[in-house]
């Protein structure tokens, strides 16, 4: 968990390779067999020229990111707001899941911490943008 | 991998404003905990760690948040299939007490909007809720998306 909130800290980054394998077991475990994730010479064909990571997955790689940083804080009260998707995720990417504290306010005896968050590829480009609010224990500080 | 075929696509003309959907039981069982943390590579120990979720008066593990992102999509396909070609446009979630490893969760969607927009693509916001079996809400999801078909 961070040891203490302020505005323009970023959050601990989180990185991921991404490989068809992971996909694979994405599609498995969530039951989405959409064949543009999960079958190569299809998605070939498609507008995508290949393969992508499913958006569900993105989500996942988000909320770690807050679990990582404020833990209950998230679990507990969380939100997870203005999800977009605005560039695919492919095997063989390498992303960079991150957070940047925007805004804090004091709500029911507690930091409410508002962080701007986007997970970007190796060539720096935005493929997820969203914001997540987390709470943060006064008595932490 | 297969794809699975056996049940018929979920199209637009399914989905009229206000339509709810059979509800989903997830169990919310360690193996799946477990998957997920392998999949994802999120290894928090508030997800196995008994001592740990004492120490924060949890009376056991809690599951990772993100699993909401699974089960939202399967609340309104346990009956149906995707079909391909849609766009994932926007998602919102909201957590509220956490799920507990070993907890069975009650998933509802409703569809709450239904709409050609002006390019005439058919857009759909279904809203979801997971409660556990006491009934405490566990989850809210909004979830858009752009209809294939």
């Amino acid at each position: 968990m961070l040891k203490k909130v302020k505005v323009g800290d970023l959050l601990p980054q989180v990185e991921k390779d991404i490989d068809q394998e992971r996909i694979w077991r994405w599609a498995n475990l969530s039951k989405d067999y959409n064949r543009l994730h999960i079958d190569p010479e299809y998605a070939r064909q498609t507008p995508f020229k290949g393969t992508i990571a499913h958006g569900p997955m993105s989500l996942a790689f988000l909320n770690e990111l807050m679990m990582k940083s404020f833990g209950l804080g998230w679990a507990k009260g969380g939100q997870l707001l203005e999800v977009r998707f605005v560039a695919p995720i492919r095997p063989g990417d390498h992303i960079r899941i991150e957070g940047l504290i925007k805004e804090i306010e004091i709500k029911d005896g507690q930091k409410r911490v508002v962080c701007e968050m986007t997970i970007k590829n190796q060539h720096g480009e935005k493929t997820v943008v969203g914001q997540g609010i987390a709470f943060w224990p006064m008595e932490e500080e | 991998m297969e794809n699975k075929k056996d049940k018929p696509e979920l199209t637009f003309a399914d989905l009229p404003s206000g339509r709810t959907f059979r509800p989903l039981e997830l169990a919310v069982t360690p193996e799946l905990v477990q998957e997920y943390m392998e999949v994802i590579g999120d290894h928090h120990p508030l997800y196995f760690d008994e001592n740990l979720a004492r120490k924060y008066s949890l009376p056991a593990p809690i599951a990772p948040p993100g699993l909401a992102a699974i089960y939202a999509r399967l609340s309104y396909l346990q009956d149906y299939t995707m079909p391909s070609g849609g766009v994932l446009a926007k998602q919102e979630f909201e957590f509220h007490t956490p799920a507990q490893v070993g907890e069975i969760l009650e998933v509802k969607a409703q569809v709450k909007e239904s709409y050609l927009d002006e390019k005439g693509r058919k857009r759909v916001t279904f809203f979801i809720e997971g409660r556990n079996k006491q009934g405490k809400l566990v989850s809210t999801v909004r979830l858009s998306a752009i209809w294939p078909k």
